[in-house]
């Protein structure tokens, strides 16, 4: 069975583009608007992997990634934050919510690619 | 690469505007609440100006998409060979540089309080200012109009394309654009700046990090 992962990003045309190339390589993607939708996208249901971005309307990747770690259904999943903030103190954020890695946009498909096999295979 | 403009060192009082005014140089944006008039001048780069309706806030970036075409990998040109419907499809790796430039705009919008779904653009610059660039502002205009059309954000004022470069002033509070052609050309410092610009959008940095 293809592995999961729960993508968070409120630009559109960044869904399309990462959809794209993760689903290329055969992972089965879903796509969450807002940390609120992936909140209770996340509730719903088990991924192998969730990868967020960060500044969202609503609810934030960092907020979102707290909701989920204090839940139970994708607590031990590994978070990858993928943003445009570049700043070690948002990366020390990203850690102490429980990212596992912190991806700065632009980035390449293959870049990825390499994290996502590095963390679920 | 892209960067938000430090606005106490690049602004002055505007005379004529009456204004505060803040340069934006190519890669730059900047986004306020407040009554300054941002300026640029723009060649084959694209400036988008974006503001929220409810809040009257807003913002602009001055940019261009790098030349990426021979950087994809082989398995994603096969996945863009059979999804040529829209330019996100056809160089994606260029149009995920694009989204990024657009991105950091809007988030710094998204932390003045505004909202994504507020916004409407209007779009200025992608001439063909020299006989090089002809390609280059037009995969410029041709890529911001498909990243707004997918973002759902409306284009309320156009002024692109042509052969001359423009001088863009706007005022977010009020929605305000004025554009002047720049007819005479005395050096190449706008295509200069442009071209130095769009050398660093490839240069490969370390952006992966695990926490």
């Amino acid at each position: 069975m293809a592995k999961t992962i729960l993508f968070v990003d409120d630009s559109a045309s960044m869904r399309q583009i990462l959809k794209m190339a993760i689903s290329a390589a055969g992972y089965e993607v879903t796509t969450a608007d807002d940390g609120k939708q992936g909140l209770a996208k996340a509730e719903e249901q088990r991924y192998n992997l969730i990868i967020s971005d960060v500044n969202m309307p609503n609810m934030n990747g960092i907020e979102m990634l707290k909701a989920i770690k204090a839940g139970r259904t994708n607590k031990f999943t590994p978070v990858v934050m993928l943003t445009t903030e570049a700043g070690d103190e948002m990366k020390q954020q990203g850690k102490a919510a429980g990212a596992k890695v912190w991806v700065v946009k632009p980035f390449k498909p293959d870049q990825l690619l390499v994290v996502i096999k590095k963390l679920i295979g | 690469m892209n960067s938000p403009v430090d606005a106490e060192n690049n602004s002055y009082w505007d005379n004529r505007f009456s204004r505060t005014a803040v340069k934006l140089l190519p890669g730059g944006f900047f986004a306020c609440a407040g009554e300054e008039m941002i300026v640029t001048v723009l060649g084959s780069c694209i400036s988008v100006c974006l503001f929220e309706t409810q809040l009257k806030i807003g913002g602009m970036n001055h940019f261009m998409l790098p030349e990426t075409k021979n950087a994809l990998s082989n398995q994603f040109k096969d996945v863009e060979k059979e999804n040529k419907q829209s330019y996100v499809y056809q160089d994606s790796n260029a149009a995920r540089y694009g989204n990024v430039a657009m991105e950091l705009l809007i988030n710094e919008i998204i932390k003045l309080g505004g909202h994504r779904k507020n916004l409407t653009a209007k779009i200025f610059g992608g001439g063909s200012v020299t006989r090089s660039s002809i390609d280059i502002g037009e995969k410029n205009i041709n890529y911001i109009k498909e990243y707004l059309a997918l973002e759902n954000i409306t284009i309320t004022k156009q002024d692109v394309g042509g052969t001359h470069p423009r001088k863009v002033y706007f005022v977010p509070k009020i929605n305000d654009v004025y554009v002047k052609a720049i007819r005479n050309i005395h050096n190449n410092t706008i295509e200069q700046r442009e071209t130095r610009y769009q050398k660093t959008l490839i240069q490969s940095a370390n952006n992966v990090f695990y926490l």
